[in-house]
């Protein structure tokens, strides 16, 4: 007769099941396991309410302010500059201190880095080779026409280009403004700089509109949520500056230095370093998973929030082909385009290749990208990596960046082992290589305005640019989701130097513990068909 | 016949619960190491290692009902029987053979059990919890003693071919569950905690 054990009698029992059932259920579970809460409320503010909230701030109204009633001369820019320097008296020199001005940047204590130095591109190439004029287009001043412009002249001090509100305001050659602007009204309605101010020249580096950089084009100003968040009037409704952050008219910006979360120094005194940096505002730690927040040691928070560049209406340029440039037709330069309008030949610059929704390239970046310039002589490998980025696995200021990777070729000294500065910006009979198609004279032109050395030769050369993306911040919906890079042939297929799970599986291991798996599952089947086999033919006998 | 009880209700909790961990454990690490997509990573990871701390916590209990119940006994390894065991799984077995040795309660493991048992309890598990506890705080570990990326790969090795070990001596182990009474009899005891064996001293 079955006698229940007294270990196990009925209250009893009842008791240590609900007690270690209730254990069960108490078990710590990380927060990442659990499902999400519901989510933060998205957007920490509104375009509306972030501009009217700039608006209020503002203390003068510049229309009633008599010496900004002009009238100014059509075009004449250093007459408005004198009429807000009789305020704003130490405003010009704080802009002659800043990089906007000198286009110089001194790095690990070298002179040469910048727009107006021996600095090479992957696109317009240089400006010192006389191309002067058409380049300063951008430059934050007026009249810098070539080397003798006078970087002292207060008056030279473009401050409409940045303070405009009303959009009328345009520069010409050397960065004069169009005659047809009407300064009296731009000057009376200044304001705090906006998308369009910064964007009227970081939107169209490379020459156009979205060649450059792959993150910044002119669909950011009409940008839906998905495209920028930040930037988008339907997401935050962010300005530049909000980010960018300026102390004594220097904006904030990595140029050509150390990107601001990577720099343990400000650039210059009041710098707000944090604020350039994602986690000023989403903090090191913004997910609600452990594992995920971890990542920030060594991914950079842009790898997985944008999982494309050039995510706009407009197609980025990843390809120039100077090789090709100087085909004519009947004497004369043209151009081939895409079904979208998109040039694939012009006779000034070559084959070119544009392309939109890009997947970024990946790699190890410190925050230091090695610029190359003329007066440099060119490493052995092919291709020539313009500003290659340092870091490593081992690096502890390095993450895994997005990158957009710009090929290109460009002439090049192969007896100096240098690049060369063609002059390319001119008319006919001035020996540029627009006006004359000539590009043996132009390179020999170039360098001698340039006043470099030159062997007489030139050949192409391929070379690449690295641009670190950040900017087109996508909504969190589109992050990447884990596998995207924790796969065999994920995006992180190619960067080295450590070991990730899902990435590295290892053939050798799978085939032991498979074999191992296999050999068990054999051996247990052929026993158990011996069983089966034994069994029925005693049943039988 | 007679009812032995074998398996207490606290046993019975810690087997089933360990055994779906495991499989949760199994199913989950899987994915994370990319042989296929059953969750998505990022919930793969997130219940693996919830699970794994379920499964920690669980043996802390488990550990301390072994030792208050007197329990661990029942995994000293013996060589009684031990060669009698070995050839009836080779050949008794297939002759319709009685099993050699007889289930007490205070001795419920046979010799080949036992080793199995405590193989298990010694080596697997306290490979995969150490391996896995190095592979979760391998950043910090990275960061505070500079361990190379080699180190990550080495955890991660040892971390996979013990999962396969699991997974083989899974195999084995419900494999040989049917080799009782009848096919279910062992598992049927598992389940409700006692089995009934022949009386030998019914017949007197």
């Amino acid at each position: 007769m079955p006698h229940p054990s007294p270990r196990t009698s009925p209250p009893r029992m009842r008791r240590r099941l609900q007690f270690l059932l209730g254990l069960l259920f108490l078990l710590p579970v990380p927060a990442s396991a659990q499902a999400p809460a519901s989510p933060v409320p998205s957007g920490h503010g509104s375009y509306t309410a972030a501009h009217a909230a700039k608006a209020r701030t503002q203390t003068a109204d510049h229309s009633k302010f008599k010496i900004l009633q002009g009238p100014f001369k059509d075009g004449d820019g250093p007459a408005v500059t004198r009429a807000c320097l009789t305020c704003h008296t130490k405003a010009a020199q704080q802009v002659m201190a800043t990089s906007h001005w000198t286009w110089n940047v001194a790095k690990d204590g070298e002179d040469g880095y910048g727009k107006s130095t021996a600095l090479v591109n992957n696109y317009c190439l240089t400006i010192v080779g006389g191309n002067t004029e058409g380049c300063t287009r951008c430059h934050a001043g007026y009249g810098f026409k070539d080397k003798s412009f006078d970087f002292s002249r207060q008056e030279n001090v473009d401050c409409l280009v940045c303070h405009d509100t009303t959009g009328d305001y345009e520069k010409e050659r050397a960065g004069m403004p169009n005659p047809g602007v009407p300064l009296a009204d731009v000057a009376q309605k200044v304001g705090t700089p906006t998308l369009k101010n910064c964007g009227a020249c970081h939107f169209f580096g490379g020459g156009a509109n979205a060649t450059k950089h792959g993150d910044l084009d002119d669909t950011i100003l009409k940008a839906p949520r998905t495209e920028d968040v930040h930037m988008s009037k339907q997401g935050a409704g962010m300005d530049c500056v909000d980010c960018h952050a300026s102390d004594a008219h220097q904006v904030g910006g990595p140029n050509y230095v150390v990107p601001a979360d990577r720099r343990e120094q400000p650039k210059f005194a009041g710098e707000s370093i944090s604020r350039m940096s994602c986690t000023a505002c989403h903090t090191d730690a913004p997910h609600q998973s452990y594992v995920l927040n971890r990542h920030y040691q060594k991914v950079a928070c842009q790898t997985c929030h944008i999982p494309a560049f050039a995510r706009g209406e407009r197609p980025t340029n990843t390809f120039w082909d100077w090789a090709s440039s100087g085909r004519l037709k009947e004497g004369r330069p043209y151009e081939e385009k895409d079904a979208n309008g998109w040039p694939t030949y012009t006779s000034m610059r070559g084959k070119m290749v544009w392309e939109r929704n890009v997947q970024p390239s990946y790699i190890w970046y410190n925050g230091n990208l090695k610029f190359t310039r003329l007066t440099d002589p060119l490493p052995a490998s092919r291709p020539v990596v313009l500003n290659p980025a340092g870091g490593s696995y081992t690096d502890p200021n390095a993450k895994i960046w997005p990158f957009k990777f710009h090929e290109a070729t460009q002439p090049y000294d192969p007896v100096l082992n240098r690049l060369v500065a063609p002059f390319t910006d001119g008319p006919p009979g001035s020996g540029a290589y627009w006006g004359d198609w000539n590009m043996d004279l132009a390179v020999k032109k170039g360098m001698e305005i340039a006043s470099l050395p030159y062997s007489g030769k030139f050949e192409y050369i391929r070379t690449t640019m690295l641009w670190p993306i950040t900017h087109m911040v996508a909504p969190k919906e589109q992050a990447l989701a884990c596998i995207e890079c924790h796969s065999k042939h994920g995006r992180l297929d190619k960067v080295e130097g450590f070991y990730m799970p899902g990435r590295d599986r290892g053939t050798g291991v799978d085939l032991l513990g498979w074999g191992l798996v296999l050999l068990t599952t054999c051996a247990v089947a052929i026993h158990g068909i011996f069983r089966v086999v034994s069994s029925r033919s005693q049943g039988h006998s | 016949m007679s009812r032995l009880t074998l398996y207490p209700l606290f046993n019975r909790i810690w087997h089933w619960s360990q055994a779906l961990l495991i499989l949760l454990l199994i199913l989950t690490g899987l994915e994370v190491r990319g042989t296929w997509h059953l969750f998505g990573y990022l919930r793969a990871v997130n219940l693996h290692n919830g699970s794994a701390v379920a499964l920690v916590v669980l043996i802390l209990f488990a550990i301390f009902w072994h030792v208050t119940t007197g329990e661990w006994r029942q995994y000293i390894p013996t060589r009684a029987f031990l060669h009698e065991m070995v050839a009836f799984y080779i050949t008794g077995i297939f002759k319709n053979a009685p099993h050699p040795v007889r289930k007490e309660r205070t001795a419920k493991l046979n010799p080949l059990q036992r080793l199995a048992y405590l193989g298990f309890k010694v080596l697997i598990i306290p490979v995969q919890v150490t391996t896995g506890a190095l592979y979760f705080f391998y950043p910090n570990l990275q960061h505070a003693l500079g361990w190379s990326p080699t180190a990550l790969w080495f955890i991660a090795v040892i971390h996979v071919l013990g999962a396969f070990g699991l997974v083989a001596f899974l195999i084995g182990h419900v494999y040989l569950t049917t080799t009782g009474e009848t096919p279910t009899a062992n598992l049927k005891a598992m389940v409700v905690g006692w089995e009934d064996l022949p009386d030998e001293e019914a017949t007197h």
